[in-house]
């Protein structure tokens, strides 16, 4: 972002320091930081920018040799210095050993952590070139990851310091193969662009005023004095923009969902709701202009607490009530169930609210250009559903917009829903220039989305013997101020409850509920971790008051391949809980351990949980993606997929099985993707769909392509298609063998054909993952700290088309879940607002938090789908949060009812 | 190299800035204002990619340096029309085909406003002179030159 205005001379005189080698020589602006300066001025964008406040250290960079953050470093400060970015650390094309680990051992997903990384890093090995596992703990503390769960990037640090032994070089790269994402290089040496990245000429930058009101009505906006600032383009309200209702959640055209919000609405309904915006050809002016927006306010009652607000006398939210709708499903007959049970147990269990937390802010780039052509660069993580949204937001046809997604730094759900794109897209059409708008750390805790909190009833019926025969789960959830995906979230989690035991009375109601709060919406696991948080919590208490042993307890009652679901008798697929249970039961030694003995303040306990996710949203959406596949005359080839990446490794995997089917290497494909107007349609990235759908649309188109290779292949060498075969960009007969190129060039000059394929692929099963995780805990009573020491992760994929992404979305599937545990919760104070959004305080677990892991892969091929692979995404951290709360409990021999786990509180309790 | 003051009225809108010396009108418009309808064919003042109207003349921008023009008034082809009310001459081009792939374009549409803002009858003779600074390569100037023909003729229509 440029500085505003004029340079401001500062008192200090000129300074001289280097950059990568090269001297600088100059004034530094007032307060300029070294991250803008690096980012702003010199265009060395690897440098990434994930707080702002110091404590995340995307940012990090060598100074004199130490690792600093450089968003406190103030640029006056560095004369004589020198500085190292991420730019600098490789010789050329020669990456630099700690760069070189990163990648080889999938310690890179997202990558926006990794310039931040690979810095501290690297300082830790000059100063300590042979450091222990606890030392790069240490020295990683001030560092956040949020998809690896830091194991890989330990183990890539000990690499790099010869500590490891180097794996043998593998050529594979086709399905099964363990490949880094396939953008790991540009990565790890900063060349990635991201959008905050992104420079466009003539760009205007916006900000947006939050409400300070949890409900109130807008009677007048004075925007005047805003609009006299030097420097201000325009000013947007909902007094100058569209008043277009929609849902920020709706997934494809004439989706039917309550749509009631809007980008500037008349009435704001909870802190932090959007008032009014500001363009100015800078952020500073943008952000000053904010501050002189006067706004008239009628302060209306509010409501926070989903429970409070479905009482008649509680404020109106909406104009239909708080309640959004009854989700209902059932199975058997509940009361029959609950007669014919020993003992019928009952608990109310209550779940936080987490932000999904991506390292990279929210951020959009939107042009609205002169000819009603709207072009919207998004970290986004559905990118047709957003071209719907502008579309009828801005009433152009879908031809006049385009949604593009740039690298994306993360999402983990929170990418899903719509919020800031359209305020870019209203001040671009008002000051006809393309308008930025980066969020800080601190709105994307109010301004985004968060993880829906719920309370949860749940009642069981069990026979003595531990059979569960009927079960009742109501559930109500903080939908927050806007519908949103409530609906779907609630259907997501009413699925997921006939999914896992086999309870043939089962009956679930879901209650999506709106409050004065920040916008709940999708987040990893999308319902599952809420209720399976509160089931596996609540199956220990039914387990030990009927004294068996919680594995026996799961295994009696878990379903088995060939189970059908009760509900409606459709299948549940190769589904396999139960050798996830026994692997990773055995790994843990859950019927050998005894508890250490340890002073009397320090407890330890262990805990299980077993949990799922579905593929995709068959049958409830039409769930589809199309590939297209072309290969050039020298034997090269373009993928063109809407299927979007978020870091996870969809695209590379999507390579790797277009390269097994063709016989081609990665390095041999170009991707074009994840772009409404060069790609063809696709659902979106969510519901872990991407395997299971994009996945099996490249399979089948590359075996189109394949097929027609082999058919002209064949006519040159003189074989049946059926006799050759593709492999190292060649086709092999009985009779000789052929260049894929050749291949290509002869249909090209001889036949006039291009080889090109398009495939669609329409999802006609929802296959269920399945984990099951160990956790041994240590409570220590003078402290008050809970530390996960160790865990076993055993999950049920299928097939694993990259085993190392699989394990890394593991890894950092349980990273989330310790958080969902123990320490993570977007707060509110009592006037709504949100009281912890900053890093400092709201707590994610760092490096040190992780425990030990043990993660496996239960050996299987899923018989539905042609890959024989199910998705790992969401289904990684489902079991995670249960299996530890179930440790602190049996640590503890203390119930717990709310979540996360507030030890202090606990500890109170009992006194 | 010292900075000096400019000012501008570019279409309507004033610029106050301190430039360089050595800046060209034509940066002045593309680089400064984002003003990127006038083309740079040349450099040289060969071609009239760059022609805008400077206090009512037409000049290759690319051969003003832009402190030269303090004071003055500017139109470029950005403030001809706009998509939905074109200017006469613009219509005119569009309606003979008298543009192919546009990059003389803008220069041409500001020859030919000059031309047209002081002689509103010009002879053909006339309009081959007013466009003789400005080169095309791909229309052979005869559908431009029946444009500019044509727009004069609508533009009297109008006055009429």
């Amino acid at each position: 972002m440029p500085r505003d205005g004029p340079v401001v001379k500062g008192d200090s005189s000129m300074i001289d320091f280097t950059v990568n080698g090269n001297r600088w020589s100059g004034e530094p602006e007032a307060g300029e930081t070294l991250l803008d300066f690096l980012r702003e001025r010199l265009r060395l964008t690897g440098t990434k920018c994930g707080c702002r406040t110091g404590d995340c250290g995307t940012c990090k960079v060598l100074l004199d040799g130490e690792a600093v953050n450089s968003c406190t470093l103030l640029v006056k400060k560095l004369d004589g210095k020198s500085i190292i970015t991420i730019e600098g650390l490789a010789q050329g094309d020669e990456l630099h050993p700690v760069q070189k680990a990163f990648v080889e051992t999938g310690a890179i997903q997202c990558g926006f952590c990794t310039p931040g990384m690979v810095i501290q890093s690297a300082a830790l090995l000059l100063k300590n070139p042979q450091p222990s596992e606890g030392e790069i703990v240490a020295a990683l503390g001030n560092n956040l990851c949020r998809c690896t769960g830091y194991v890989k990037i330990v183990k890539a640090v000990q690499l790099a310091a010869g500590l490891l032994p180097a794996s043998p070089a593998n050529p594979a790269q086709g399905i099964g193969a363990a490949v880094p994402v396939y953008d790991a290089v540009n990565k790890v040496t900063g060349r990635l662009k991201y959008l905050s990245d992104m420079q466009l000429p003539d760009l205007a930058y916006g900000k947006i005023l939050y409400s300070p009101h949890a409900h109130a009505r807008i009677k007048a906006i004075d925007a005047s004095q805003a609009l006299a600032l030097p420097g201000v383009l325009a000013v947007a309200t909902c007094f100058n923009t569209p008043q277009i209702k929609y849902n920020s959640a709706l997934r494809f055209e004439r989706h039917n969902i309550p749509a009631d919000e809007m980008i500037f609405a008349p009435v704001v309904r909870f802190v932090g709701d959007r008032v009014a915006a500001v363009a100015a050809i800078s952020p500073g002016i943008a952000a000053k202009a904010i501050s002189l927006i006067k706004v008239d306010y009628e302060v209306l009652p509010a409501v926070f607490e989903s429970e409070t607000a479905l009482r008649p006398e509680s404020p109106q939210i909406q104009p239909g009530g708080n309640l959004v709708a009854e989700i209902k499903a059932e199975a058997g007959n509940l009361a029959e169930g609950m007669a014919a049970s020993d003992y019928v147990f009952t608990d109310k269990l209550c779940t936080p609210r987490p932000s999904p937390l991506a390292l990279e802010p929210h951020a959009c780039i939107a042009n609205y250009e002169e000819d009603d052509k709207l072009t919207v660069w998004s970290t986004t993580q559905n990118i047709f559903a957003y071209r719907i949204l502008l579309a009828q937001i801005f009433s152009l046809s879908q031809h006049k917009v385009r949604v593009i997604k740039p690298p994306v730094g993360g999402g983990f759900g929170g990418k899903l829903e719509m919020t800031i794109e359209p305020v870019a897209a209203a001040l671009s059409k008002l000051c006809r220039r393309p308008v930025k708008i980066e969020l800080s750390r601190q709105e994307t805790f109010f301004a985004t989305r968060i993880r829906h909190s719920a309370v949860i009833e749940i009642k069981t019926g069990v026979r003595k013997d531990g059979t569960m025969l009927a079960q009742d789960i109501k559930v109500i959830a903080n939908t927050g101020a806007y519908t949103s995906s409530a609906l779907n979230v609630l259907g997501a989690m009413s699925d997921k409850a006939f999914k896992q035991y086999r309870i043939p009375n089962l009956r679930y109601l879901g209650y999506p509920v709106l409050t004065n709060t920040p916008v709940a919406g999708a987040m990893r696991g999308y319902g599952s971790p809420q209720l399976v948080l509160a089931r596996e919590v609540h199956l220990d208490r039914i387990a030990k008051a009927l004294q068996i042993d919680p594995v026996d307890f799961r295994r009696r009652n878990l379903v088995r391949p060939g189970d059908a679901n009760p509900r409606n008798g459709g299948s549940l697929g190769s589904c396999h809980p139960l050798d996830c249970l026994e692997l990773a039961a055995k790994k843990f030694g859950w019927y050998k351990w005894k508890a250490p003995s340890l002073p009397a303040h320090k407890k330890r306990g262990i805990g299980v949980a077993v949990g799922l996710h579905g593929n995709g949203v068959y049958p409830v959406h039409a769930d589809i993606t199309t590939v297209t596949l072309k290969l050039n005359e020298d034997g090269s080839g373009i993928i063109y997929t809407g299927a979007q990446d978020l870091g996870q490794g969809l695209t590379t995997i999507i390579l790797q099985i277009a390269c097994d089917t063709l016989g081609m290497r990665l390095e041999d494909w170009t991707l074009v993707d994840a772009d409404t107007e060069t790609t063809s349609w696709d659902l979106g990235t969510y519901a872990s769909r991407g395997a299971w759908v994009a996945g099996q649309a490249v399979k089948s188109c590359a075996g189109i392509i394949a097929a027609k290779i082999k058919e002209k292949a064949g006519q040159v060498l003189n074989a049946a298609p059926g006799e050759l075969t593709l492999s190292q960009g060649e086709i092999r007969g009985p009779n000789g063998v052929l260049a894929l190129r050749d291949v290509v060039w002869k249909m090209q000059q001889e036949d006039g054909r291009e080889l090109i394929a398009s495939y669609s692929q329409m999802s006609s099963f929802n296959p269920v993952s399945y984990g099951a995780n160990f956790a041994e805990v240590e409570v220590d009573l003078a402290q008050k700290t809970i530390k996960v020491l160790r865990m076993a992760a055993a999950y049920d994929v299928g097939k694993a088309i990259n085993p190392m992404l699989v394990e890394g979305q593991i890894e950092g599937g349980i990273q989330m879940g310790i958080g969902y545990a123990l320490s993570e919760d977007v707060k509110l104070d009592a006037s709504g607002k949100v009281v912890n959004a900053s890093l400092k305080q709201y707590i994610t677990p760092r490096a040190e938090d992780m425990p030990r892991l043990d993660v496996l892969l239960v050996d299987n091929e899923a018989e539905q789908g042609n890959l024989g692979a199910k998705s790992i995404g969401e289904c990684a951290t489902v079991p995670v949060a249960p299996a530890i709360v179930n440790a602190v409990v049996n640590a503890l021999g203390k119930d717990i009812d709310i979540f996360p786990i507030d030890l202090t509180a606990l500890l109170a309790q009992g006194e | 190299m010292a900075k000096k003051r400019l000012r501008l009225t570019v279409n309507g809108r004033l610029l106050d800035k301190e430039i360089e010396e050595s800046i060209r009108l034509l940066d002045v418009l593309r680089d400064e204002m984002l003003l990127t309808g006038s083309k740079e064919g040349c450099g040289i003042g060969e071609c009239g990619a760059c022609t805008v109207i400077l206090d009512g003349k037409a000049v290759n921008s690319c051969m003003v340096l832009a402190l030269s023009a303090d004071g003055g008034v500017v139109e470029t082809v950005e403030g001809l029309g706009r998509r939905d009310k074109l200017h006469p001459i613009q219509a005119a081009f569009l309606d003979n085909h008298a543009l192919q792939c546009g990059f003389c374009t803008p220069g041409m549409l500001m020859s030919a406003k000059a031309l047209l803002d002081e002689n509103p009858n010009p002879s053909e003779a006339e309009i081959k002179e007013a466009i003789s600074g400005n080169l095309c390569r791909c229309t052979g100037y005869v559908q431009i030159v029946d444009a500019i023909k044509d727009a004069a003729g609508r533009s009297r229509g109008q006055r009429g």
